[in-house]
């Protein structure tokens, strides 16, 4: 078992290990490690104008989404949860597994088909890039809402805070919301993590102005070896980033209606 | 403030499963036991009382106000609920204080009542404990100061000692009634426990399926059951089939047994109900309802012993301290009940 688990571990952090040494690495051709020491593909990183954006760019579409996912995920997966008929639960649970089920591609070019007319102007520009990646993560945290509704018996909870004469509001920010946050800080790491890395669908959707960092990114693979690891480092600091800011948002907006009690 | 319950009816969208014709009373002050086997009702009447179900007909009156399309919130009263249904991300202060929050106290205000209330519960210096750092028993004390602290206008307690164990469930009674007494609050106290009901209540009312059948003091229930039915749920009972052989005698199949005066035709079919402890060891001072057998069973249980003494075909349950030999009972007139058949 613990060699299984080491093989497994080996294999997940060499590429993580390889990119790391890679983008301080001088000179990296034909060889299994690289040779020199340098910090000049960070420099170099830092001077493309082109990158600092894209960064910008993915930190705010990531924001933007696990705002918006929040905001519509919680009601939603309230509304799923106490639904009583099980046809509308059923019905429900296909709609909002479809943009898992379907290939971002094929959402993709759905966004193109829609957004390029005339009536519909908006391809290329943030917010239908936002709303794209809303659409692909938000299955994901109202999946695990939902199943964290069923485990913690919201609904005995709520019948005590209702014979204590809470409303349909107060009931659900003050008992609703504050019970599910150990489940909506897992459910924003999830989508802030897919959300930095999208690329399938970013790449086909996004104007020049606002190229997510992964897109970007592809340009770095057709460069220097090192310059292409430095700049995934970036990425993969990005997503370690985004997700703690989406574990930390979720936290604290319990804490303060906790402490508000 | 008194709670009345006129011809309510009720049944789950569906089914046929609910409650009927059910009226009722539990005056000022009073505490009404609700008892009933699994599916009786009982928890559906208290679904009704507090808001959670809709009646179909009838009126839920409190202190002479009809409630019965109020909705839960604006009801006013004070549940306390199987599982405690505390807030587990509020510490014990914020839990007690939480109907004050809504009920726009100030802050240092509700603080402080919230910590009277625990006060008073014996909860002093377990404040800013979470719900789930504490025992069955400290959560439940949390519940009831939590449902009391906004001074209800009457208080429903759902099986709310069910899931504490058998030394903290009398410790818990006796809390429960001491709370119930200072606050003078009417109560409908929800149980399936007949022990927990008989001790704690003014009154007990007795349900099956869906009906009120019987609603007396806990005496009288166990002393004069309606019926066979609750005579066997009400405490243990020796329940034998008998006919009326004359103004003062029944016939049960191990002889005939002398009972009081009782009125009955001749020839009727009768219930008879014996309570165990009323089984008297060896022959009584009167020579009547005198009986041999053999013991066939023997529990020991501590204070008393139970015992099953089998005649021809038929048994004998009783109770008795005594822990010698036993081959001969006797029973009193008086003690023998006559039940409908």
């Amino acid at each position: 078992m613990a060699a299984i688990t080491t093989i497994y571990l080996v294999y997940l952090f060499t590429p993580i290990v390889l990119l790391f040494v890679g983008s301080f690495g001088d000179s990296w051709t034909n060889s299994l490690l690289p040779s020199g020491f340098t910090v000049d593909w960070y420099l170099e990183l830092w001077q493309d104008g082109s990158f600092r954006r894209a960064f910008i760019v993915s930190l705010e579409v990531v924001a933007a989404t696990c705002a918006i996912c929040t905001a519509i995920a919680v009601p939603l997966a309230y509304a799923l949860y106490k639904s009583a008929s099980r046809g509308v639960m059923v019905a429900a649970r296909i709609v909002f597994l479809l943009p898992i089920a379907a290939p971002p591609l094929v959402l993709a070019f759905g966004f193109i088909l829609v957004f390029s007319s005339d009536e519909l102007p908006w391809l290329g520009s943030l917010w239908l890039l936002i709303a794209g990646h809303v659409v692909l993560t938000l299955p994901y945290l109202l999946q695990t809402l939902v199943a964290d509704m069923r485990h913690l018996g919201l609904n005995t909870l709520e019948q005590a805070a209702e014979s204590l004469g809470a409303s349909f509001a107060g009931r659900f920010f003050d008992i609703v919301v504050p019970m599910l946050r150990h489940s909506l800080g897992s459910g924003l790491i999830m989508v802030a993590a897919l959300s930095i890395g999208e690329f399938q669908l970013s790449n086909l959707i996004s104007g020049f102005l606002y190229r997510p960092y992964p897109v970007v990114l592809l340009q770095a693979f057709y460069g220097a070896t090192g310059f292409a690891c430095a700049a995934t480092v970036v990425l993969l600091s990005l997503a370690i980033l985004a997700a703690a800011g989406g574990a930390f948002a979720a936290r604290s907006a319990s804490a303060y209606r906790q402490s508000a009690a | 403030m008194s709670i009345e319950l006129q011809n309510v009816n009720f049944t789950y969208p569906g089914t046929d499963v609910g409650v009927t014709g059910i009226d009722l009373t539990v005056a000022d002050g009073e505490l009404l036991a609700v008892i009933g086997a699994s599916g009786s009702g009982k928890t559906t009447l208290l679904k009704l009382i507090a808001g959670f179900e809709t009646t179909n007909a009838g009126h839920i009156l409190l202190n002479g106000e009809d409630v019965s399309r109020l909705p839960v919130r604006d009801r006013q009263l004070g549940v306390v609920f199987q599982s405690y249904a505390l807030f587990p991300h509020m510490t014990a202060w914020q839990n007690v204080a939480y109907p004050l929050k809504i009920r726009r106290t100030a802050p240092a205000e509700r603080h402080r009542l919230a910590v009277e209330a625990l006060a008073r519960v014996g909860l002093k210096g377990f404040e800013d404990r979470r719900p789930q750092s504490l025992s069955g028993g400290q959560q439940q004390r949390i519940a009831l100061a939590r449902a009391l602290v906004f001074q209800p206008r009457a208080l429903l307690l759902d099986e709310p000692l069910s899931a504490l164990d058998a030394g903290l469930r009398g410790e818990m009674r006796d809390e429960i009634r001491r709370l119930q007494r200072e606050f003078n609050i009417s109560t409908v106290h929800i149980t399936h426990d007949q022990e927990e009901a008989l001790s704690m209540a003014d009154r007990v009312a007795v349900m099956e399926r869906g009906r009120l059948v019987q609603i007396a003091s806990p005496r009288e229930l166990y002393d004069a059951p309606a019926t066979r039915s609750i005579a066997g749920f009400v405490g243990e009972a020796n329940l034998w089939d008998g006919t009326v052989a004359a103004p003062d005698t029944v016939e049960v199949a191990f002889g005939r047994l002398a009972t009081a005066p009782h009125g009955l035709a001749m020839g009727s079919p009768v219930t008879v109900l014996v309570r165990p402890e009323n089984i008297q060891v060896g022959a009584g001072q009167v020579p009547v309802n005198t009986f041999a057998g053999t013991v066939v069973r023997d529990r020991f249980l501590g204070a008393v012993r139970r015992y099953d003494l089998a005649i021809e075909d038929s048994v004998i349950l009783g109770e008795t301290g005594i822990r010698g030999s036993i081959d001969i009972v006797s029973i009193r007139p008086e003690d023998v009940r006559l039940l409908p058949a």
